[in-house]
């Protein structure tokens, strides 16, 4: 039993990221999760894979990788997986630097390699990643639409001035990670942490992602209509309980 | 129609105020049930009076003690919905932090048997995973008198 999970893809200098963890929460992924998260693992020694709920076998393609797995008893929604799988990072010895990342492949491991060294390099506490940065490549159109609005929308979104308020690849220190509580369980808690982030004192940057969108992430993402659930649920959290 | 309206607006208005305050103490769940217990209780004197309600109704400006009634029905009911809502938020979010400690803990077991997690690793974050309504959160936790 080793000291430190060791990854099992080439390494591309694995070691020195010993101290970041990447989180992906799962969701009925297992036509690609195993091989996302082989090639995370590459990049990133520490791995923690949050199956909530699914019911097609992801569990098993999690398992068959060196990644950790946490399986949620019942589907709590991907805002409940992340802050499980930070719960579990956190409480593991050594963890700096926490990253989400999507578990259907449509990020990329070396732009969540540079938003680590961003966050080491010690200018921000927060990276978030933005697809709007730079060049917008490669973003549908109605997507970028939706997205838009969704940042339109959010007054915390404009006071940080952040481009795309809803990318799942972010980087946190160990500092916000120990702050941050996500409650919103649904789709909501990209809002939140927007919000969360707004109102704290937290250094936060946006870096430029490419997004690979492929016909599988393309027939999961959010809709519009998904949109109006995300503002009610903030706006009634808003007002108190 | 004037006074009703007024009466109305007001009473949703008050309502979605004390309902969405932050504040839930104990004298406002008391309230809450004193509400209920009176609209109860009007209720059960408007079907055995009926022109007494027709009476009140006229006063304010509303053609039969039915419609009065039904308007306050209406409020009453919007009213129960959001109370509903937050309590159910309220719960869903204890079965999420009791589902969240109970597969971390299994995830520690399992991902020992399975060699990824170093065995002092597991022991350091038993007290560890269940932190969640420590005094470093930003989101303010729900707490008993806030239902």
């Amino acid at each position: 039993m080793p000291e430190q999970p060791v990854p099992t893809g080439p390494g591309s200098g694995p070691e020195s990221a010993a101290d970041v963890w990447v989180v992906i929460p799962v969701f009925n992924e297992a036509a690609v999760v195993a091989a996302v998260v082989t090639e995370v693992l590459a990049g990133f020694p520490n791995v923690v894979c949050v199956d909530d709920g699914s019911t097609d076998g992801s569990a098993a393609q999690v398992a068959s990788t060196r990644a950790h797995l946490v399986r949620h008893p019942i589907n709590l929604g991907q805002g409940a997986a992340l802050q499980t799988g930070l719960t579990y990072a956190k409480a593991r010895s050594g963890g700096q630097f926490f990253v989400t990342f999507d578990a259907d492949g449509q990020h990329r491991v070396d732009d969540a390699q540079r938003m680590v060294a961003v966050a080491r390099s010690g200018t921000s506490d927060v990276v978030l990643g933005s697809r709007f940065l730079d060049q917008a490549t490669n973003v549908p159109r109605l997507k970028r639409l939706v997205l838009r609005t969704a940042v339109a929308l959010s007054p915390t979104a404009r006071r940080l001035h952040l481009s795309d308020a809803h990318n799942g690849l972010r980087v946190f220190s160990r500092p916000v990670a120990d702050q941050l509580r996500i409650t919103m369980s649904d789709m909501a808690h990209a809002s939140e942490i927007v919000t969360l982030l707004a109102r704290s004192a937290w250094r936060v940057e946006e870096v430029p992602v490419t997004i690979n969108y492929t016909d599988y992430s393309k027939a999961k993402g959010q809709s519009l209509v998904n949109g109006v659930n995300i503002l009610f649920d903030l706006s009634m959290k808003q007002r108190g309980r | 129609m004037i006074a009703i309206q007024f009466l109305l607006i007001a009473a949703v208005g008050l309502g979605l105020l004390l309902f969405v305050r932050r504040w839930h103490g104990v004298g406002m769940q008391a309230g809450k049930r004193i509400g209920l217990v009176a609209f109860a209780l009007l209720n059960v004197y408007a079907v055995l009076r009926p022109d007494d309600v027709t009476w009140v109704a006229n006063r304010l400006g509303v053609g039969r003690g039915a419609d009065l009634i039904l308007y306050v029905l209406v409020i009453a009911f919007v009213l129960g919905m959001l109370n509903f809502y937050l309590r159910f938020k309220t719960m869903d979010r204890r079965l999420t932090e009791l589902a969240r400690t109970i597969a971390i803990r299994e995830a520690e077991l399992v991902n020992r048997e399975r060699g990824v997690l170093a065995a002092h690793n597991v022991a350091l974050s038993v007290p560890a995973a269940e932190p969640a309504t420590g005094p470093a959160t930003v989101i303010v936790p729900v707490t008993e008198e806030q239902r």
